[in-house]
């Protein structure tokens, strides 16, 4: 099947890839994907990727942990046990609220980190036991692939690829 | 995109290397075998290590009293070294969380292993307030858990248990900052084992990280956001470790420069044992060519910077303490009492290591070497030390009743627990210096060009940083295949 | 080369001159005082007090003698004041004096501002330098035309620290008479205790010693500086400057503590904390670097510095925001031991500022901690000159009536307004800013040419935004 075919173009340098992407983006193909061994700054906008939604997730979860540690501190300190403890009485949140305040930042810090890193893994399937999806094992070392699907423009994409400086280009079946 | 800069910055990256090269090095520790050296630093760690843990079973076999501790310093060389153990924590964040946010291109090369050194130093802080406890089985009593469980609710207004949730805040990100940004140098080292079982270990460690554009831009940002929750979570740390001091109405403990003094002191004492640390390293993996004198230098101003903010709060300290027009002031860890009493021996340590001693470090040709800055960190951890026994063991040695006035003797059993702690953190660093990228490889490809040495030396001669383009052939490497090796 | 237009010059003197009218005025106005006009304030509040419950009195009286409330002589003294006689001449002279001091405080809040900030743009242009910081280059004239102000707002203080030692005013309680003499009712032992320090020739030899050394560095460095522009000398004279701001930040650390025990807790005779230091400093860290964003993004919106970038303006907004946290740690810091502990000594500071400064307190809190918060958290909006503009301008106006509330409860207590005095001196002092700044920024070139490090500030680029305003078109 023609569909499943894609193109493996491979890279050596993050300048020359970078180049090449806005050349095939320019001639209007489609990039499937891109596998680098480490983050190339630009290369997200010039393959037109949507920006990152993360730190405002991370935002989120902070003040869901900020509005936890409230109701725990209240629900706890004042609510289900008064106390009178050092001469400070837990009759009312707001007046013993400077002494929660290191229980209400860190548990701001720690919704939003880790809820946030847990976002992240899921959105890009990363976890233990997660089988490795990088179609060579080059890329994590010093070869940048990028991934192009292949509609009936094989000769086409060829000759524009290796205009780009691609070290090497293969022709795939995806399975 | 620019790779420029300024020429009259030195390379972090010395030799005449390809992103291949960076791969092989840091590949290198891993794949090979380990030698005659890192056998005997082992085994003297574990040994010690051992005798640790006895001296442990020991004391929740048959009390606390088998420490040294008394009716008025109920607490000495178990708080010592817990804030020791935490402050030292502090380096390993602020290398990679602060310098990332000022874009500080050194840290690449270090922030590795300092992030390890927090999480194993702060494994060893948090024996102490355990095994404090008398009955550590019940340690999950500081949980915020129901009072079915045996407890009432736990006291928030207690500076302690601030503590609990600072630190397992820090312990639990940390590890998970460290962790995501090991995940691509694991899937590095997948990529090229050659042994099965290897593959399997390090691909399970790698979570499967594949290094998609996406993937890349949000590891970034996560790496970003990170940063910034963790700069301020590493000064709430110690802040609050303060804290368990300055809340109270103690002379001497109740000070209000106490949050940012003991940071600073924190990533000085940090500092000095990521030198002391990196010193090791880089001859035993053989990361010269990462770990450079630049780098060095670079720790030692940092070192300079910070020591010199603990010597000014210092001389806040004393200034004050005679300002309050207090005469109880005179009996806390920096006043002429202190001086001149019986801990006099423990207050001229302080000043000589903490203060003198990091003086030396004005002098360029002593920041560039090696072997002098090796010693001096390590005078440094001891003048660290020395800063939190004074202000323990001093302070409470002198209460406002003479007749509370005691002093501390450590029995072997509090210096076999230090000495413990000591080699289980060797332990665990050394086992983690032969199984884990010790350098960050991906971060440090992405300065290859603007910061290594060969690179450098060819902008300088106004060659650009991109190669020339070689045009392919069609027809030579074309070839209809499944080359899809990873499954 | 940058002009001062006639405009803003014209602008500047005008507000200098409304501001030295309105200064001339209050002050007149304050010597007018006098213990009649005492007596019927504390009349007022004696009546009032009665209306709303007498406790509230007794807090207030027992605060307004701050001076009285450890010595153990004054006991009797004391609970005489809270039957709150109102002809107590004691109590009446105090409340004068308070009347009197206000056009002094209102004068020196507005003078300390601008000295404190144009000496930590100052130290934060030292620090760019010590650290070898690339990305600011293209500023870093603005930072020195800045510090011009440093001069003429250190020439004031000795002036004014002059005129309180020669007892023309009664800021410093410590500096009145009798507080050292056994013989007098007015003995002090706490503040005799600390005459070593408390005295006035080591007050003023110590205060123009840091003036001296401030404006020394200054000096010696805007030499340097611009010689460095033609210097030509494989760095010689860069690294010649690099060593002067060793030094200086070395000496800045010391005297800038001192600095804030002299000029501000000494205002508080009875009262410390080992914070305060580098909490003024943190304090005065934020609005300096309010300022340089400030004088930055108006320079660029008139061409002045090509070379500036969103970039640029995009990490001095993460200075606001990063040092607007790093003010409201400091600020709980020493707020939260000292309601901690709970120790008499200590609170009086908080519970003045907690009775009779309630709305400027808690509100200073909410606009330098909550609004930079919200507003400079995003990353878009750092590098939008608008919103760091409004954010600038409520952290500006949020640690001006920080260094207020730092002031004035402990030199007119409770007889503080917002008025004439205040706002005239403001006027004084923004117009003298504005005109040192731009005429110090005109006499020389707008982008240090001869820094080793130009090319890599031309060049910055932060990854994360986009650029879209002015001179976006010439990075790469």
């Amino acid at each position: 099947m023609d569909s499943s075919k894609v193109i493996h173009a491979f890279y050596t340098d993050e300048e020359v890839l970078l180049d090449a992407v806005k050349a095939v983006k320019s001639e209007h193909h489609h990039i499937e994907e891109v596998f680098c061994p480490f983050p190339v700054h630009g290369l997200d906008k010039a393959m037109g990727l949507a920006p990152t939604k993360l730190a405002i997730t991370a935002f989120m979860y902070g003040l869901i942990g900020l509005g936890f540690s409230i109701w725990m501190t209240n629900y706890m300190m004042i609510v289900d046990w008064p106390q009178d403890i050092g001469g400070k009485p837990s009759f009312s949140w707001i007046e013993n609220m400077p002494a929660f305040v290191p229980i209400m930042f860190e548990l701001t810090v720690f919704f939003a980190a880790h809820l946030m890193v847990i976002t992240f893994y899921m959105r890009s399937r990363i976890w233990p036991f997660k089988d490795a999806e990088n179609p060579d094992p080059r890329t994590t070392d010093d070869h940048f692939l990028m991934e192009i699907p292949v509609q009936n423009n094989e000769e086409e994409l060829t000759s524009l690829l290796c205009k780009t400086g691609a070290v090497e280009i293969n022709v795939v079946d995806k399975h | 995109m620019s790779h420029y800069e300024a020429s009259i910055r030195e390379p972090l990256v010395l030799g005449d290397k390809s992103y291949h090269d960076i791969t092989e090095d840091i590949a290198r520790p891993i794949e090979g075998k380990a030698n005659k050296n890192w056998y005997i630093a082992f085994y003297i760690s574990l040994a010690a290590m051992l005798w640790g843990f006895g001296c442990i079973f020991y004391t929740v076999g048959t009390g606390i009293g088998v420490w040294g501790l008394n009716k008025n310093i109920g607490w000495a060389w178990d708080i010592t070294n817990f804030v020791w153990w935490v402050g030292i924590g502090h380096a390993g964040t602020l290398i990679s969380a602060v310098l990332l946010l000022f874009r500080q291109k050194w840290r690449m090369a270090i922030n590795r292993s300092a992030e390890a050194m927090t999480i194993f130093a702060v494994f060893q802080a948090g024996l102490f307030p355990i095994i404090h406890m008398g009955r550590p089985w019940n340690a999950y009593w500081v949980l915020p858990i129901p009072n079915q469980f045996g407890s009432l609710w736990v006291n928030f207004n207690s500076p302690l248990l601030w503590d609990v949730f600072a630190i397992s805040t820090y312990l639990s990100v940390s590890l998970v900052f460290w962790w995501t940004g090991l995940l691509p140098d694991f899937a590095m080292i997948r990529d090229r084992a050659v042994k099965p079982f290897q593959k399997k270990i390090y691909s399970l460690l790698s979570f499967g990280w594949s290094g998609r554009a996406k993937d890349w831009q949000r590891f970034e940002e996560v790496s970003l956001v990170l940063a910034g929750l963790a700069t301020p979570l590493v000064l709430s740390v110690h802040t609050i470790v303060s804290m368990d001091f300055a809340t109270s109405i103690n002379p001497g403990w109740h000070s209000t420069i106490f949050p940012p003094y003991f940071v600073a002191g924190a990533i000085f004492s940090g500092f000095a044992m990521v030198q002391t640390l990196m010193g090791i390293m880089r001859k035993v993996t053989n990361m010269e060519d990462y770990i450079t004198r630049m780098h060095v230098e670079y720790m030692n101003i940092v070192i300079i910077l910070t020591g010199g903010i603990v010597a000014v709060a210092y001389a806040t300290e004393f200034f004050i303490a005679w300002y309050t027009g207090s005469p109880y002031e005179n009996y806390t860890y920096l006043s002429v009492g202190a001086a001149t009493g019986p801990y006099a021996w423990a207050f001229y340590s302080l000043l000589f290591f903490n203060i003198l001693t990091p003086q030396i470090l004005w002098f360029k040709k002593i920041r560039r070497s090696f072997i002098a800055s090796f010693i001096i960190s390590i005078f440094i951890n001891i003048g660290m030390w020395f800063e939190r026994f004074d202000i323990i063991a001093i302070v409470l040695s002198k209460g406002h009743l003479p007749s509370t006035w005691w002093r501390f003797e450590p029995t072997f059993v509090d210096v076999g627990i230090f000495i413990g702690t000591i080699g289980f953190f060797f332990v665990l660093f050394l086992l983690y210096a032969r199984t884990f990228p010790v350098i960050a490889q991906a971060e440090v490809k992405t300065i290859l060009k603007s910061s290594g040495e060969f690179y450098k030396k060819r902008s300088e001669q106004g060659i650009p940083t991109k190669p020339a383009i070689v045009v392919l052939n069609t027809a030579d490497k074309k070839k209809d295949s499944d080359n899809n090796l990873n499954g | 080369m940058y002009q001062f237009s006639g405009r803003l010059k014209t602008f500047s003197k005008a507000l200098i001159f409304i501001g030295l009218i309105g200064i001339a005025f209050s002050f007149y106005n304050g010597s007018k005082k006098t213990l009649e006009d005492a007596n019927h304030i504390i009349e007022a509040v004696h009546n009032d007090g009665h209306e709303n419950g007498h406790a509230q009195v007794k807090d207030s009286h027992v605060e307004e003698m701050k001076h009285d409330d450890h010595a153990s002589q004054d006991d009797d003294h004391v609970s005489k004041e809270i039957k709150a006689e109102p002809h107590n001449d004691d109590h009446a002279e105090h409340v004068l004096h308070q009347l009197q001091n206000r056009p002094w405080s209102a004068f020196y809040v507005a003078l300390f501002f601008s000295l404190g900030l144009s000496l930590l743009v100052l130290t934060f242009y030292a620090i760019q330098r010590v650290a070898l910081v690339g990305w600011s280059v293209v500023i870093l004239r603005v930072m020195e035309a800045i510090t011009a102000n440093l001069l003429p707002t250190s020439i004031i203080m000795v002036v004014l620290l002059v005129a309180s030692v020669m007892h023309l005013n009664h800021l410093f309680p410590w500096m009145a008479e009798g507080i050292f003499d056994p013989e007098s009712d007015k003995y002090d032992a706490i503040i005799d205790g600390k005459s070593w320090w408390m005295n006035s020739t080591g007050f003023i030899v110590r205060s123009i010693a840091y003036l001296l050394i401030w404006n020394a560095y200054r000096f010696f460095i805007r030499k340097g500086s611009i010689k460095e522009d033609t210097a030509n000398d494989s760095n010689k004279t860069y690294k010649n400057n690099y060593n002067m701001s060793v030094v200086f930040l070395f000496l800045f650390m010391i005297t800038e503590s001192m600095m804030s025990w002299d000029w501000i807790m000494g205002l508080d005779p009875h009262w410390f904390s080992t914070l305060f230091g580098w909490y003024v400093l943190a304090t005065l860290l934020v609005s300096a670097i309010t300022v340089i964003a400030f004088v930055t993004i108006y320079l660029r919106s008139k061409g002045a510095i090509p070379g500036v970038n969103d970039s640029h303006i995009h990490d001095l907004a993460k200075f606001m925001f990063g040092f607007s946290v790093f003010w409201t740690y400091l600020w709980f810091a020493q707020f939260m031991l000292i309601w901690y502990a709970d120790i008499p000594e200590e609170t009086t500071y908080f519970v003045a500022r907690f009775t009779e400064y309630k709305l400027p307190f808690i509100g200073m809190v909410f606009m330098n901690f909550v609004f930079p918060i919200l507003l400079l958290l995003n990353s878009d909006f750092k590098s939008k000159p608008w919103f760091v503009f409004i954010g600038g301008t409520v952290i500006l106006i949020g640690h001006y009536i920080d260094i207020f509330v730092m002031i004035m409860p402990s030199t007119v207590g409770a007889q503080w307004s917002f008025g004439i005095p205040e706002i005239s001196a403001i006027f004084f002092f923004v117009g003298l800013f504005i005109y040192t700044t731009f005429s110090a920024f005109a006499r020389a070139n707008p982008i240090a040419k001869g820094n080793p490090f130009l090319q890599e500030s031309e060049h910055y680029h932060y990854y994360n935004i986009e650029h879209t305003g002015e001179g976006s078109g010439d990075h790469h």
